[in-house]
């Protein structure tokens, strides 16, 4: 530290260099590195009752959402797909059927707990041929360069510490041509429909994850966690800052989600 | 809500369902594995997808007929055509004569959209056993029994109201003219539209001998 600096400026660099090594876990303020720790707490806790607590807590659209993110995602036979955070593989069932026997899903996220449930649950609905599964940091992905045709994320980013370091992996590993779809939480576009989203998550959801799953704190979480991801606009910042070409998203229920679109060319 | 994410699961756990209950649709399916065919019907605001595997994807085609046929691969067809063209489409001796009035448009492997239209038209589901195998042999042939005399006698019963009510209106309440009387006056109709043709030609004529 220099000595010409005044008290004001001194606490402002303290403050900076803080911010710089914590992040946000839901509403808390967590070091960087323990973020990943803390997620894959809740994830581990979730896990059995993922597919479960999705459908009640969505009432079933999470289903018309992610078709939707399929439907855009133009996948033709032969494709290689990467679906990121993919969870207990509802995107990767669909892709591993529509690229057929000539191409590639791979179904990563970072925590094993969900990906053996997502493993599980494919091979026992008879989809094996063509999936790989690994457990990878979307920070860091383990794949070469311009490798994937496609790449989805869907609900995985806000739970990602970095996300711009995520945006600029997944960039890295598209081919040229492909595109990117990430379906995360946003910001309802109404008013009205934003304070009664905010009572569901805040006052209904805990309760159910409480009642179905016996884990309060894991859906209290989840329900910070989308208030602190960023909005529609700035993820698309985000998603050009990586070098994603003709950016664009599609607000879905009113905004509540929202499925961002880039390619790489 | 993605209404067309809606509409797509409807009709494909539909498919799905139907194909299921018919077992010999199952090496029809099999010949179309991993093959695609795309239709885009106006006035539908999006094209419909189905893509082949062990079973049928339906998918909302988010790209123009052009931007589908630039990535058609070898084992997927894609057609343009109208609501009103697609019962046509069942005669596949139709196709070339829809094809040149433009009513249809077809890019891609024509065999894709013949297997699909087999798959579909040759599903033979027997409703009476699929019933046997919830209830009983004998309720179920009496219910289809039953349905089978309803839906007759309601076809007699519909045709011969539809019989009686044009009697009333035409011969005892004379609402309206007879299928005859109409023929009749369409005929002088034409026939006085083509004079008057020919009086106004008569009449174009003298005005330029005048001139």
């Amino acid at each position: 530290m220099s000595d010409n600096q005044t008290p004001a400026t001194q606490a402002d660099s303290a403050i900076d260099n803080a911010t710089e090594h914590t992040t946000h876990f839901g509403f808390k303020q967590v070091d960087k590195g323990q973020k990943a720790s803390l997620v894959a707490n809740v994830f581990d806790s979730v896990a059995a009752k993922y597919d479960v607590m999705n459908d009640l807590m969505s009432m079933g659209v999470h289903r018309l959402w992610k078709r939707f993110t399929i439907d855009c995602s133009g996948v033709r036979a032969g494709n290689k797909v990467l679906d990121i955070a993919g969870g207990t593989g509802d995107l990767t069932a669909k892709f591993s059927r529509l690229v057929g026997p000539t191409g590639r899903v791979t179904l990563a996220d970072i925590n094993l707990s969900m990906l053996k449930v997502g493993r599980d649950k494919l091979r026992d609905r008879g989809l094996v041929s063509n999936i790989d599964y690994v457990q990878a940091d979307a920070e860091a992905l383990p794949f070469p360069d311009n490798h994937f045709d496609v790449v989805t994320m869907a609900f995985g980013l806000r739970n990602v510490t970095e996300k711009q370091n995520a945006l600029n992996s997944i960039y890295r590993v598209l081919k040229p041509g492909g595109r990117l779809l990430v379906l995360e939480f946003s910001k309802p576009t109404s008013e009205q429909l934003s304070k009664l989203y905010d009572m569901y998550s805040f006052h209904i959801l805990p309760k159910m994850g409480q009642l179905v799953a016996n884990d309060a704190e894991s859906y209290q979480y989840l329900a910070e966690s989308i208030r602190m991801h960023p909005d529609q606009e700035t993820l698309k910042g985000m998603f050009e800052q990586a070098g994603f070409e003709q950016c664009d998203y599609q607000n879905l229920t009113g905004g509540i989600v929202a499925l961002h679109r880039g390619y790489k060319f | 809500m993605p209404t067309s994410a809606l509409i797509t699961a409807t009709v494909e756990s539909v498919i799905n369902k139907l194909l299921s209950l018919d077992e010999d649709s199952e090496a029809r399916l099999k010949a179309l594995n991993g093959a695609r065919l795309t239709a885009f019907v106006s006035p539908l605001p999006y094209g419909i997808t189905l893509s082949f595997s062990d079973r049928v994807d339906v998918l909302s085609e988010q790209g123009s007929f052009d931007d589908v046929v630039a990535s058609l691969g070898p084992k997927d067809c894609c057609i343009k055509t109208s609501l009103q063209t697609l019962p046509e489409l069942k005669e596949t001796s139709q196709l070339t004569r829809l094809i040149q009035q433009k009513a249809l448009f077809l890019e891609g492997e024509l065999n894709v959209a013949q297997q699909v239209s087999a798959l579909f038209q040759q599903l033979d589901i027997d409703i009476e056993e699929l019933l046997a195998q919830k209830t009983n042999d004998v309720i179920a042939h009496q219910t289809l029994k039953t349905v089978k005399t309803v839906h007759e006698k309601s076809m007699s019963a519909l045709a011969s109201m539809a019989k009686v009510f044009g009697n009333a209106v035409v011969e005892e309440k004379q609402l309206a003219a007879h299928k005859l009387a109409v023929m009749h006056f369409s005929d002088e109709v034409n026939a006085l539209r083509d004079r008057a043709e020919s009086a106004d030609a008569r009449l174009r004529r003298l005005e330029e001998k005048f001139k």
